[in-house]
């Protein structure tokens, strides 16, 4: 349980919807979106630190000397490692439609491209 | 061959085979089907018609004997207890959903092939379309609660860049960005919450982390997680506040993709907001769940219909009115009683039905005369004769009136919210029939207007030469015309056999647990028994009544005088005499178009505060949107860190 | 075998006779003439003959009937005869004097009869829809707001109504709600059920739609609405179907609010005592709000509904939920 580990993720996810609340610019709200996504991969992490663990790879030498040895949890890594990249995917897909957009309306300030309302 | 839908071991695969078999298929397309169309349609017939017949092919085993089916990837079975691996696990509420995410999608795929023939790189439609048809099924079928989160963002990105397709439009673009932001910050919500549900459990297996909570109980960690996945669910199933994404996206979409997503795509949210409540949770004994429920629905219904109100545009009509009817299928569902529970969920199979239907309808217009401007349409009836039909079945049906699927589900509804109503003395739920009720009459004045000005009317000169739509497009929407026929006349029988499994295995959450885990992990959870349902309405009794009037019509008219029978056309008679002329003052008489926009001004002029409120609420900005999911997630953490801890 | 025969033509007299399609239609005119007769005398003129509105029916059934081009003619000739269906339908589920025919007693035929109700107006607007004239464009426009506004105090009444007789539930079940004025005395009588039966009092009118809300279709101003295009043979349909909603209207009151408690032994007598009371009403809401005053715009009428209608409905749901 590293208490700043937390902190900084919850943070980082105030931080990023903030910018996605505030910023007109639509790249500035693409980036608060990853920052989003950042915090939580960061406190998916921490979840499962055990203290005292190594890292969770089973080595030749604890086969053989049958040492019960202390991983921290394999689980959230993967699930981390997934969420980084459907994070990266999630921007990538953003930012081309960031390009599509500027090409047809010439800007990229939210105020301006919003043909659609009410 | 009829054996082997019995026998267990061959059932088992059928769930997995259709998901990644829509998933490899997708990739086949992109690979060969980029040049040929013909190839391209094959595969994706082939793709979507085998998947849903995989899924009726498990119709014997779980509907009928009521197992659960359980299938672990790689056969990585639980090791003392406890789950390790990814599960498959199939009950009747996934099948339930399962053959409405099949069949949908089947009907879509037909409809696109003439549909969606005048646009440009279709290969990449297809591709998009079967991944999404995957993870939408996926996504009922799994078992595992981070697989349903990658299920929830492939979901999420195949919609993205479905609604963005037709990129030369701007709106298109705009609306596949807005969609993309707000259903990623669902998404993180709903990470968050699996997050932080592991940190307390350990697991990732739905069945096994039911077990563990109805063992431990809430403690704030739990409440706190069950507050955010319910948020993330929630802008999934476009419940108010988190509604904004569904209006521009189902507007900008290409139809087929329209009734899709209004079909499936929003029933996905809400079969995952049923997994969190009623299974994992089991939360629906707790007063202030039921009552969030109820009144998120009753709020949703009521600005969902008084928005599709103001609308100009057709698709965007329809969008609101879907809306409005989730907020049905929430109110339903929030009551925690099993009478609510199936008419919810009853519901919810009619409005993929009547919705579907309405927006291949707004696609066949589209088709045929290029625009969805209520202001500029008007008169196709006499043009596109059957395509009026199938969408006064459509419209009938979602107003609620008899014979038509929609009376029999929403008197259900409504049957069961009062019924809760009674039982638990509390007054918002009779408030919320009343809001209900009166949904329902606004919900058949909006498709009045949209007749009127669609439909019926006088037909702008521009419009004279439009044709109605080839066959390929017709066929889904005759079909999906009977059904909404047929459930509405049998649903006794739609009753008896779909939705009664449906509830047990709501209900059941000891079976659920001891198929995936074994029997030891099953005693800690709570099991709740259906109860008699009650019907006061028999169609066929009234269809005989009003046949029998009829027929005494009929004979008295053809009886009468020989002039009764006879008609007689008549021409406009502005271009004949010009004696007249006079009458006209000289002038040649104008043609005044009565548009959309011109019906209900007097009920518009009434609100017209309430409406300038609204639309300046719907700004289009997606800082605002942004904004409206960051409250409606805080209001939700608070409501039930106030009210269950 | 014979039983069932003597069922079936016991089924076929009540469907077709009484209560059915020709005694509904013969009172349905009646009141309609009683109406206008009564009008008339209001304004110190001397007014048709009561048997007007028959004569009119006939004289109306004999016309040629001309269908404009721009029309779709199925949707045109089916609307009249769709709307008089369901009204049949309606009056045969209506207990007059406790006498259910079918021998069904249905548990909730008040939120069926609360969806019938609709239908003849829908009837009404997909006719004028189809005609393709702007003015039955704005005349079904109008209707449809007039049927938002007076569903939501109808639906308030119907809810006060039934709380009220079955105790701390519902009862929604109006063989039962007639049987339990017999015992418990008349609802009229009960004091916190008057301002329901005053607001369903106002939403007669509007249903039926005689002045002063019949804004849907104004005779001098739109040309008569949705009906505009519609001669001869569905022009006397649908205004045999007013005539016939003015007698369901005021049959439903009766029941709601009197119920059992002025039934007889005979079945002929409590007809006849039916037929009175609906008179009677008719006079009470209808003729004389239409001679008094004068006929609401659609944003005033709307304003009315929701605001003094609805409240004194809600008054009594009050009422009736605390008491």
């Amino acid at each position: 349980m590293i208490i700043v580990n937390y902190i900084v993720s919850v943070a980082l996810i105030a931080l990023g919807l903030f910018a996605v609340c505030t910023k007109k610019n639509l790249i500035k709200i693409v980036l608060g979106l990853g920052i989003i996504d950042y915090g939580i991969n960061l406190m998916i992490v921490s979840i499962g630190y055990v203290p005292g663990g190594t890292a969770p790879v089973y080595t030749l030498s604890d086969f053989a000397n049958f040492v019960s040895v202390s991983f921290v949890d394999p689980v959230p890594q993967a699930l981390t490692l997934t969420s980084i990249v459907i994070g990266a995917c999630v921007d990538a897909l953003a930012l081309s439609l960031v390009i599509m957009i500027y090409r047809k309306y010439k800007t990229v300030n939210a105020d301006e491209v919003r043909r659609i309302r009410g | 061959m009829m054996e082997m839908f019995n026998n267990y071991e061959v059932v088992k695969h059928f769930p997995v085979i259709a998901v990644m078999g829509l998933f490899l298929f997708a990739f086949l397309i992109e690979i060969f089907g980029a040049k040929c169309k013909i190839i391209r349609n094959t595969l994706t017939l082939i793709a979507t018609g085998g998947a849903f017949a995989l899924i009726l092919g498990l119709i014997p085993m779980v509907f009928g004997e009521g197992n659960v089916i359980s299938y672990w990837m790689g056969d990585w079975k639980p090791v003392a207890g406890y789950a390790i691996g990814i599960g498959y696990e199939v009950d009747a509420l996934s099948l339930f959903f399962g053959l409405l995410v099949s069949g949908t999608f089947f009907l879509s795929s037909i409809y696109s092939i003439k549909y969606m023939s005048r646009d440009h790189h279709l290969g990449h439609y297809y591709t998009l379309f079967l991944m999404l048809s995957g993870s939408v099924l996926g996504l009922v079928l799994t078992g595992d609660i981070f697989n349903m989160f990658v299920m929830i963002e492939i979901m999420t990105f195949a919609s993205v860049a479905l609604t963005a397709f037709r990129n030369k439009k701007g709106i298109a673009l705009e609306a596949g960005f807005k969609y993309l932001i707000l259903g990623s910050i669902g998404s993180s919500l709903v990470l968050a919450g699996i997050a932080v549900l592991y940190m307390q459990c350990h697991t990732l297996n739905m069945a096994q982390i039911s077990s563990i909570i109805g063992g431990a109980g809430l403690n704030p960690s739990l409440v706190f997680a069950f507050a955010l996945m319910f948020a993330g669910f929630g802008v999934k199933s476009y419940i108010v506040p988190f509604h904004t994404p569904a209006a521009d996206a189902y507007m900008a979409a290409p139809s087929s993709i329209s009734m899709v997503f209004s079909g499936m795509v929003n029933k996905a949210g809400v079969y995952a907001l049923i997994r969190l409540t009623y299974t994992i949770f089991n939360a629906m004994d707790i007063p202030a769940v039921n009552i969030l429920l109820v009144t998120l629905g009753a709020i949703t219904m009521f600005i969902g219909v008084t928005m599709a109100l103001a609308q100009h545009d057709f698709k965007r009509l329809l969008a609101f009115h879907s809306i409005s009817q989730i907020g049905y299928v929430i109110t339903a569902i929030g009551l925690g009683t099993a009478l609510g529970l199936s008419s919810g969920l009853f519901h919810a199979m009619n409005h993929t039905m009547f919705k579907g239907l309405l927006f291949l309808c707004a696609g066949a217009v589209f088709y045929a005369t290029g625009t969805t401007d209520l202001d500029k349409l008007g008169g196709l009836s006499k043009r596109m004769p059957k395509t009026t039909i199938c969408f006064l079945i459509g419209a009938f049906s979602i107003s609620g009136l008899p014979p038509f699927n929609g009376f029999a589900s929403k008197w259900m509804i409504y049957q069961s919210v009062y019924a809760k109503g009674v039982e638990s003395g509390n007054f918002a739920y009779i408030f919320a029939t009343i809001v209900a009720l009166v949904v329902s009459v606004m919900t058949l004045a909006s498709f009045i207007k949209v007749t009127q000005a669609v439909f019926f009317g006088q037909l702008p000169d521009k419009l004279k030469d439009t044709k109605e739509v080839p066959f390929a497009m017709r066929l889904p929407m005759w079909i999906m015309s009977g059904l909404c026929i047929l459930s509405g006349v049998f649903y006794r029988f739609v009753d008896v056999n779909v939705l009664y499994p449906v509830r047990n295995a709501a209900f059941g959450v000891k079976n659920y647990i001891s198929s995936m885990l074994g029997g030891e992990a099953a005693a800690a959870a709570s099991n709740v028994s259906s109860e008699e349902f009650f019907t006061l309405w028999d169609p066929k009794l009234w269809l005989i009544l009003f046949a029998i009037v009829l027929l005494a019509v009929c004979i008295v008219v053809l009886l009468g005088d020989k002039t009764l029978g006879a008609v007689r056309k008549n021409k406009a008679s502005e271009e004949s005499d010009g004696k007249y002329a006079t009458f006209f003052g000289g002038e040649k008489s104008t043609h005044s178009h009565v548009a959309g926009s011109d019906l209900f001004w007097g009920f518009k002029k009434d609100f017209k505060g309430y409406f300038k409120f609204m639309q300046g609420m719907h700004s289009g900005s997606v800082n605002d949107y942004a904004l409206y999911v960051v409250v409606g997630t805080a209001l939700i953490v608070a409501t039930m860190f106030i009210f269950v801890l | 075998m014979s039983e069932t025969v003597v069922t079936m033509l016991t089924n076929a007299f009540s469907v077709l006779v009484f209560p059915g399609l020709l005694f509904v239609m013969i009172v349905g005119l009646l009141l309609a003439g009683i109406d206008r007769k009564v009008l008339a005398r209001m304004q110190k003129r001397k007014g048709p003959p009561v048997l007007q509105p028959f004569y009119d029916f006939f004289k109306l059934m004999g016309k040629e009937t001309i269908i404009p081009d721009a029309a779709n003619r199925r949707v045109f000739l089916a609307a009249p005869i769709i709307g008089f269906v369901s009204l049949v339908v309606m009056v045969v589920l209506i207990p007059i004097g406790g006498y259910t025919p079918f021998g069904i007693t249905f548990n909730a035929d008040l939120i069926v009869m609360l969806y019938l109700l609709t239908i003849p107006a829908v009837a009404l607007i997909i006719g004028g829809s189809s005609s393709g004239s702007p003015y039955a464009g704005i005349g079904i426009s109008r209707e449809m707001v007039t049927m938002m506004a007076y569903e939501l105090p109808l639906v308030i009444v119907l809810l006060t109504v039934a709380l009220k007789v079955g105790g701390g539930s519902f009862c929604f079940s109006l063989g039962e709600i007639s049987a339990w004025q017999e015992t418990n005395g008349a609802l009229i009588t009960h004091w916190e059920l008057i301002p329901a039966a005053i607001a369903f009092l106002f939403v007669i009118p509007a249903e039926v739609g005689t002045q002063p809300f019949d804004v849907a279709e104004a005779e001098t101003e739109i040309c008569e609405g949705p009906l505009v295009e519609y001669t001869g043979a569905p022009l006397a349909m649908f205004k045999l179907n007013t005539a016939i909603k003015m007698f369901v209207m005021t049959a439903l009151f009766t029941v709601l609010f009197f119920g059992n408690a002025v039934a007889t032994e005979y079945l002929a007598l409590n007809a006849l005592i039916v037929v009175a009371i609906s008179a009677g009403i008719t006079v009470l809401s209808m003729t004389l709000a239409h001679a008094v005053c004068a006929r609401l715009k659609i944003e005033h009428l709307f304003k009315f509904y929701w605001t003094v209608v609805t409240a004194l409905a809600a008054i009594s749901l009050v009422l009736v939920w605390c008491l």
